[in-house]
């Protein structure tokens, strides 16, 4: 049986598939031990042995984002300790005089350098002596126990080009006990300082993630025989928890890539790709925090990106393309030494939670939507969870500072926080020339579809796309994504060679066959080369196919005259990487399709009850998700109610059931 | 000087909403940062490639820059200069593309080659816009490898290139292309980067003709009157905060690098906050002088434009809008206005920084609390050429070292970080040894080099070069004698400062030799010799706490 289990600030969705059809459970999480709530949900479902886990894990998020991660002690060649702090040398922001100093994971105390050289040329110039290496082993173990470190990162110059060295040194501090990072593993490619700032990043996650998922997965197999746990990488593919340990690195975005996968199955679904093109902008709304992404190319969903910033910290191994901002469902808001309105990065969780929730002390999203009517505390996960709103508006009243009303702060609240989400959008698509007009708006998580309507206004998007069970799609696409593992080598042969990579090819993927089998997978192969024209400093992706391999030549020329606005046949062209990526398709699954029939949701309608929108609270009808019918279709104001969320409707939207049971949006502009 | 205007077309469109024109903003800027990224992929030159020392614009079919990509400050303003250079030289067909670095004909110094297409929508005669890319080449001939040098006269800095077509109708012209090569050390580099900067031309022509065609004429018309607008606007709102009156500020470069005399900068910034407006005079600076550090006005120019950008939020569009309130007053033959045929490699690189510092300083005395201290104020260029053991192939090397940024009011500097003019990266060093027979021994912090203060100016940085075969290293920094100002009580940052360290003994750690730098000097090294930059902290702000 195979189960997706991803893990939220607030909440752990489970999904699964039963007799053809998926499931959803939904349940608290526990953020001190979030395996805790996947045992509890795998209990819940009553899942047995052979189980396959999947899961979609927010530690190396959060880690990041509330910069708790482990104590790191960087080991670099000797001369270069600052390099990691330096870093490109270049400002982030060109024309603020008062940006704020760039972030560095590794204190000042706990940088070391190592006698030692290797050439350009990978040729080592110096290797450091066994006095140097146990004098190094001292220095990081006389580190003051405030400083202590927790994990090693070593990085030194060319070690993509020739690894002995980090080996050697990291078999000098294995004594030490710490999880060790290395760059050649990590990310063995040129430009030392992106390379040593992603490989410090994994030794910063390690020990959390290593003891976490090490825990998770003796846990799943001793209540379920033969049960092992696989992990979503923020690349989009799913690898085993023994992997993930090793490289946490790669799962930064793990959850979120679950929510990318899964909104772009859901618009290829819906037919949102007649012409073969996704044009989707996803807003995945959680507890703690927002991710927005757009895809506009063809349906492999968006693109993925080298060249990420991940808190501040840059990290080059390739992940999806994802912004995310601080804002959820509970977001704290409070009021700044300005007395100007704030709400987030801090958000309560799980626990306390919001008020609402019975324990929370401080005004969160979830407990502003309550307020203005836009929650139903009957429905609330199917009524399981009691949400106060008394208590919320009590407290809420005693903390909106200057503002006339509990309501007036709670409008407040949803109005920074939907600003927050608005500009997100806008990088990620008017800042890359992207018209929002032209998009569809998928949104989801608990919370997306609560503000879907007015962000999409804002942005003058026309549809929005509420998916079948949007508080569990980033589930969704872990449970439906491919067994996924990258592999390259590095080369840097001459154009001409092109034809003597075949055994090359061969070699590595009778590595990842192997590797694959072990893991009971059948993968299927697919090569590529990184090309360049000679002394470039960036490549191009190309195919690879064995029975015509010039064709990748003249695939590169065309690229680059493409890409680039130019390319000359005669110049020589250079290999660089030899990429094969295995994947290994989940099993197919299609949703059950009916013929939508017109109808006005009549059987759905439950009640009636007052809508906070825009400037005033209004009549408004609710509806029942699960009673309502393809064909549907209800006008705002109005509510649709369901397990895992609600959809907010303004006065002239209008919401449509689709043949799958999404929600299709009709926004209309504004009335002044 | 004053140059032909084109009277921009008329157009009656409605007023474009505020969210067509935030769409549209953004949809140029990345239209400028998409040909900045083709440059930087294709270019062969590690300066181009990972330092990404170039900077692409958008103008309209007036020459009105309406974006720039977040590329060097110091192209701000110089860049429309060379389009409207351009603009006049040549009478642009479609599939042109112009090249162009003379400094007194829309260029800056002679390293810096500029690219400027015309965009013809179809059927059109004349341009509707122009797409542009400039680009630091790390050698264009002349006296000194790296074209760097201590100069007495253009002629010695390198090839001149006035506004000439490189392709005309499509077609590469060979023969302009081969006489530039022809002039530099490094043509195969050179021509691969050329190609770069065409390619990128061709990758921002692409994206305007698809804008053009969703937007349709008219309504792109309008948007990009309201575009320069609204920049217009942004600036006038924050000149009406300004108090009234006039302050002035002057500093020094420490020297030309011909005589060991310092040449005065001055300013005189008059606000006017009723009618939103400023004048910049720089009467009082000194006379062009024999060495290098002469700037053209465009830089000038780049420098007030860079001042009134920084008043603005980080997001604000910088376009021409933004100089419209501005009234800049130079003398020409001045060391802000030069005329041919001085020399001005560092005018671009060490002036502009000057001229920064003195804006600032008195802009400081009418608002406080919104200014930083001094900077590094330099941009420690160093260039090295010679001739590649491992090829037998000439090479040139340039890079720009950062230093401290000043303390700011409520914050201290940043160390080790480019301001300012310039925001070049780093050359990995992964990338310089791969390229270039050099062995970098030590990168890092140099402490204590920031001014101390209530808070504390950001360090300098520590660089050391091994060479590994004999070459000619150049020179070309400041703040060696006057040192970057506090301010509100906070002290100086420390001074910058060069040395070489030849082995004497080979094999011994002690039998070293060191010998100072001038801070702009040329020197024949040799093979195993060392050379060690410091680059200066930034000023601190506020008294020290004691």
């Amino acid at each position: 049986m195979r189960v997706a289990i991803d893990t939220g600030g607030t909440f752990t969705d489970c999904v699964y598939l039963a007799g053809g059809e998926l499931r959803v459970l939904k349940i608290f999480s526990t953020p001190a031990d979030p395996s805790l709530a996947v045992i509890h949900a795998l209990a819940r479902i009553e899942a047995g042995s052979e189980l396959q886990v999947r899961h979609g894990t927010t530690v190396g998020t959060n880690t990041m984002l509330e910069r708790k991660g482990a104590r790191v002690a960087f080991v670099t060649t000797a001369g270069f300790e600052d390099t990691i702090a330096i870093g490109r040398q270049a400002r982030s922001r060109l024309y603020d005089w008062f940006a704020p100093a760039p972030v560095c994971l590794v204190p000042l105390e706990l940088r070391f350098g190592v006698p030692e050289r290797v050439s350009a040329e990978g040729e080592i110039l110096r290797l450091p002596t066994e006095e140097e290496l146990a004098a190094l082993a001292d220095q990081i173990r006389a580190a003051p126990p405030e400083v202590s470190p927790e994990a090693i990162a070593i990085s030194l110059l060319f070690s993509f080009a020739n690894p002995e060295t980090e080996r050697r040194v990291e078999a000098a501090l294995r004594p030490l006990g710490l999880p060790i990072s290395t760059s050649h593993r990590i990310l063995p490619e040129f430009r030392e300082y992106e390379r040593a700032s992603t490989t410090v990043v994994n030794a910063y996650l390690a020990p959390g993630m290593g003891s976490y998922l090490s825990h998770l997965e003796q846990r799943v197999s001793q209540q379920h025989r033969g049960g092992r746990v696989e992990v979503m990488q923020s690349s989009g593919g799913i690898i085993p928890a023994r992997l993930a340990a090793l490289e946490p690195v790669r799962t930064i975005l793990s959850g979120p890539a679950g929510g990318v996968i899964g909104a772009c199955q859901v618009a290829r679904w819906a037919g949102f790709d007649r012409i073969g093109f996704e044009r989707i902008i996803g807003i995945d709304m959680g507890g703690t925090s927002t991710d927005v992404f757009l895809a506009a190319s063809a349906s492999g969903g968006p693109q993925r990106t080298g060249e990420s910033i991940v808190a501040g910290v840059p990290v080059s191994v390739p992940m999806l393309d994802i912004h995310t901002i601080g804002a959820g469902g509970g977001s704290i808001a409070r009021f700044d030494a300005g007395n100007m309105l704030r709400v987030g990065p801090e958000s309560a969780g799980a626990d306390p939670g919001p008020i609402c929730f019975g324990r929370g002390r401080r005004p969160t999203v979830t407990d502003a939507n309550l307020l203005l009517g836009r929650l139903d505390p009957d429905t609330f996960l199917g009524g399981s969870v009691h949400l106060d709103r008394h208590r919320a508006e009590r407290v809420m009243r005693e903390g909106k500072g200057p503002l006339p009303t509990a309501e007036d702060f709670a409008a407040g609240i949803l109005r920074v926080v939907e600003t927050n989400m608005e500009k997100a959008i806008r990088i990620i698509s008017v800042e890359r020339g992207h018209d929002p007009r032209q998009f569809t708006l998928v949104a989801f998580g608990g919370g997306g579809p609560l503000h879907a309507c007015s962000l999409a206004r804002a942005l003058r998007i026309p549809t929005v796309l509420v998916p079948a069970m949007p508080g569990a799609l980033s589930a969704v696409g872990i449970l439906l994504a491919d067994a996924v593992r990258d592999y390259s080598r590095t080369v840097m042969l001459p154009g001409e060679n092109i034809d003597q990579l075949e055994s090359i090819f061969f070699d590595l993927e009778l590595h990842t066959v192997e590797e694959f089998s072990a893991e009971g997978l059948e993968g299927i192969a697919d090569r590529s080369l990184d090309l360049r024209y000679r002394r470039q400093g960036y490549e191009l992706n190309i195919p690879y196919d064995p029975r015509s391999p010039k064709h990748s030549i003249e695939a590169f020329h065309h690229l680059h005259q493409q890409r680039y606005g130019f390319s000359d046949p005669r110049r020589p062209v250079e290999i660089v990487n030899l990429r094969l990526r295995m994947s290994s398709p989940a099993e197919p699954y299609s949703p059950p399709f009916s013929q939508p029939e017109p109808g006005d949701a009549a059987s759905a309608f439950y009640s009636e009850r007052d809508i906070f929108f825009e400037r005033e609270f209004m009549a408004s009808r609710l509806y029942r998700r699960d009673k309502l019918v393809p064909g549907d279709t209800i006008h705002g104001p109005a509510m649709i109610t369901e397990y895992t969320s609600a959809t907010v409707l303004p006065p002239g939207c209008s919401a449509r059931v689709d043949g799958y049971g999404n929600l299709i949006l009709t926004i209309a502009e504004e009335t002044a | 000087m004053t140059s032909p205007k084109i009277d921009p077309p008329k157009v009656d469109a409605p007023k474009p909403d505020p969210i067509d024109l935030a769409v549209f903003q953004s949809a140029v800027h990345s239209i400028a940062e998409e040909m900045g990224a083709a440059l930087r992929r294709t270019a062969l030159s590690p300066n181009i490639k990972e330092r990404r020392d170039y900077s692409c614009a958008i103008f309209d079919s007036a020459a009105r820059v309406i974006a720039m990509g977040d590329h060097m400050p110091v192209h701000l303003g110089s860049m429309p200069m060379s389009v409207q250079a351009a603009v006049n030289a040549i009478d642009f067909a479609p599939g042109d593309i112009a090249i162009l670095n003379d400094p007194y004909a829309g260029g800056t110094h002679l390293p810096d080659i500029t690219m400027v297409l015309p965009v013809f929508l179809s059927g059109a005669d004349r341009p509707a816009f122009y797409v542009s890319n400039r680009a630091h080449h790390a050698d264009v001939g002349g006296a000194f490898p790296g074209s760097m040098g201590p100069a007495r006269e253009i002629y010695q800095e390198g090839i001149r290139i006035p506004p000439v077509r490189i392709v005309r109708s499509g077609q590469l012209d060979r023969d302009i292309l081969d006489l530039i090569l022809l002039n530099v050390r490094t043509p195969q580099e050179r021509e691969g980067d050329l190609e770069s900067q065409i390619g990128a031309c061709r990758v921002g022509e692409q994206r305007m003709l698809e804008l053009a065609a969703r937007y349709g004429n008219q309504k792109m018309h309008a948007l990009i009157d309201e575009i320069l607008n609204y920049s217009e606007r942004l600036v006038r709102a924050e000149l009406r905060k300004m108090p009234a009156g006039s302050f002035t500020a002057e500093d020094w470069m420490d020297d030309d690098g011909v005589t060991d005399t310092p040449h005065k900068i001055a300013v005189e910034l008059q606000f006017n906050p009723e009618g939103a407006s400023l004048r910049v005079d720089f009467t009082g600076s000194s006379p062009q002088v024999a060495g290098s550090i002469n700037a053209v006005r465009a830089i000038t120019l780049s420098a007030c434009f860079y001042m009134l950008r920084c008043l603005l939020a980080e997001d604000a569009p910088a376009t021409a809008g933004i100089l419209r309130p501005l009234t800049l007053h130079t003398t020409p033959g001045t060391i802000v206005d030069a005329l041919p045929p001085a020399p001005v490699a560092g005018g671009n690189v060490e002036t502009s920084q000057r001229i920064v510092d003195v804006l600032l300083c008195a802009l400081a005395q009418a608002v406080p609390e919104r200014v930083p201290a001094a900077s590094a104020g330099t941009m420690s260029n160093l260039t090295i050429g010679g001739i590649d053991p491992r090829t037998g192939t000439p090479f040139t090397y340039y890079e720009t070292t950062a230093g401290g940024m000043g303390a700011r009011p409520s914050l201290d500097g940043i160390s080790g970080v480019q301001t300012h003019m310039t925001n070049s990266l780093n050359t990995p060093i992964e990338a310089l040894e791969y390229a270039y027979p050099l062995r970098l021994r030590r990168y890092g912090y140099r402490r204590g080099s920031g001014g101390a203060g209530q808070f504390r100016g950001g360090d300098g940085l520590i660089r050391e070069i091994e060479l590994l075969a004999d070459a000619q290293v150049t020179l070309l920094a400041e703040r060696r004698k006057f040192r970057p100002y506090g301010l509100e009580g906070g002290e100086e940052g420390g001074a910058g400062r060069a040395w070489t360290i030849t082995s004497r003994r080979p094999a011994t750690s002690d039998g070293t030799e060191e010998a100072e730098l001038p801070g702009k000097c040329t020197r024949m090294l040799s093979k195993g010799e060392i050379l060690h930059l410091e680059t200066p902290g930034g000023g601190g702000w506020g008294r020290p706490l004691t």
